[in-house]
């Protein structure tokens, strides 16, 4: 069965544009759907864009975050794009700051922080 | 240019704001009637009257700044004749209501202290007293000095509160103004922008500069943001930790923060405190900041001429 969430494949790596809330049934099989993903792809890069968030609260931080390490532990590094300014005044003010994960601006910056593409 | 303030609006003046001042001020429907029923009173002395309160007003230095010659006079003694005749309406509604705030708002606009404006009010109420008591039996006239007293006393509260609401506007105005001078975020390369802090960082302006600083990083689609601290006298644990915030908020957008103008002071201070910003990039100068924002982007400042 699908995810909730599409994820697309691109060259070497996954992209992954989250636009509905997470809530928390969602999330856990976003997250279950990325690292089975991942598995089978052997992805070198994830990218998440989160620029259709306007609320990101501490629960989806942490899913978010988790989901980075967990990745990593499999050999694929995550970048988190589009973070809007009021999404990141609120995390921070929360003291949630994603400590680990990297972030860039949009997906073509995202794209830059990821491996090349092996040939 | 100021616009005009809606007075009716900002003091929340309604039908039930209304009825609760006139409860407080005792005005009741019988005095109303009072007053009306003395329209051909207020008729006859109306201008005699308005006339004695001029030369109190012109009598007085200060006062009589503001009426510089006849015909400034007259016409606001033609006001002042409809004024007085108002008292007289024997209504008390919220029109009556929205043209005494008007004559409150021209008095303050025009730079009337209010210390003139309620103290005329003082020569009006004495010379009503004189009037009413050469012309009517003298229960009447004090009953009717009695209503008239309580409309004045009406007006009087109105004209305090524009004066007040004006001045609360002017100080909105202005705190409007400051918060945009705080906060300039500046524009000094393609992608790198720079925020140079002046003045005391409380929470309150500290929220709002990660907020403007955020909106602009997007905006801009900056990567790097140079942060300059030289005009901030001093850094103590609260500053440093809303520099720290603002950094990570940065970053969680994807762009990197540089503070600089860290003076041997600051940075004394800063290490003492015990406080560690050790995550951000710091530099003593601004233009070694703006090396570094350069470089971050793949970038660099070259020689072309020996000095």
């Amino acid at each position: 069965m699908p995810g909730p969430i599409p994820i697309l494949r691109v060259a070497d790596n996954l992209l992954v544009t989250v636009q509905t809330d997470l809530h928390d049934a969602v999330a856990d099989a976003f997250q279950e759907d990325l690292l089975v993903t991942i598995e089978r792809t052997g992805a070198a890069g994830l990218l998440i864009d989160v620029s259709g968030l306007d609320l990101v609260d501490s629960y989806v931080a942490r899913v978010l975050v988790d989901t980075a390490k967990m990745a990593k532990l499999m050999g694929t590094e995550t970048v988190i794009v589009g973070i809007r300014p009021e999404v990141a005044a609120t995390l921070v003010r929360m003291g949630f700051t994603m400590s680990g994960v990297r972030t860039a601006l949009n997906i073509d910056e995202g794209l830059l922080l990821l491996p090349r593409p092996r040939k | 240019m100021n616009s005009p303030v809606n007075y009716m609006q900002r003091l929340r003046i309604d039908d039930k704001e209304l009825r609760a001042r006139r409860a407080f001020y005792e005005i009741t429907d019988e005095d109303l009637a009072r007053l009306a029923g003395l329209r051909a009173f207020g008729e006859r002395n109306g201008a005699a009257i308005v006339d004695a309160l001029y030369q109190l007003l012109l009598e007085q230095p200060e006062s009589r700044t503001f009426f510089p010659d006849d015909n400034t006079v007259s016409h606001v003694k033609a006001k002042q004749r409809d004024y007085f005749l108002g008292l007289f309406q024997g209504r008390l509604d919220l029109a009556y209501v929205e043209d005494r705030l008007r004559v409150g708002a021209v008095h303050e606009r025009i730079g009337m202290p209010p210390k003139l404006y309620i103290g005329a009010y003082s020569r009006y109420l004495r010379l009503l007293f004189d009037r009413l008591l050469a012309e009517l039996p003298v229960d009447e006239a004090h009953a009717a000095y009695r209503s008239l007293a309580k409309i004045v006393a009406f007006d009087k509260g109105l004209a305090i509160d524009t004066y007040i609401a004006a001045n609360l506007n002017t100080v909105a105005r202005h705190q409007a103004a400051i918060r945009e001078l705080s906060t300039p975020v500046i524009r000094v390369h393609r992608r790198i922008l720079l925020l140079p802090l002046v003045g005391t960082v409380d929470s309150h302006r500290a929220a709002q500069i990660m907020e403007t600083l955020l909106l602009r990083v997007v905006e801009e689609q900056a990567r790097a943001v140079i942060v300059d601290i030289a005009g901030v006298p001093t850094v103590d644990t609260m500053v440093a930790d809303h520099l720290l915030k603002t950094t990570e908020a940065v970053r969680l957008l994807g762009a990197e923060t540089i503070l600089t103008g860290i003076s041997a002071q600051i940075a004394r201070t800063v290490v003492q405190l015990g406080v560690d910003i050790s995550t951000m990039h710091t530099r003593a100068r601004l233009e070694d900041g703006i090396e570094l924002a350069l470089a971050l982007l793949g970038r660099a400042i070259t020689t072309t001429k020996a000095d």
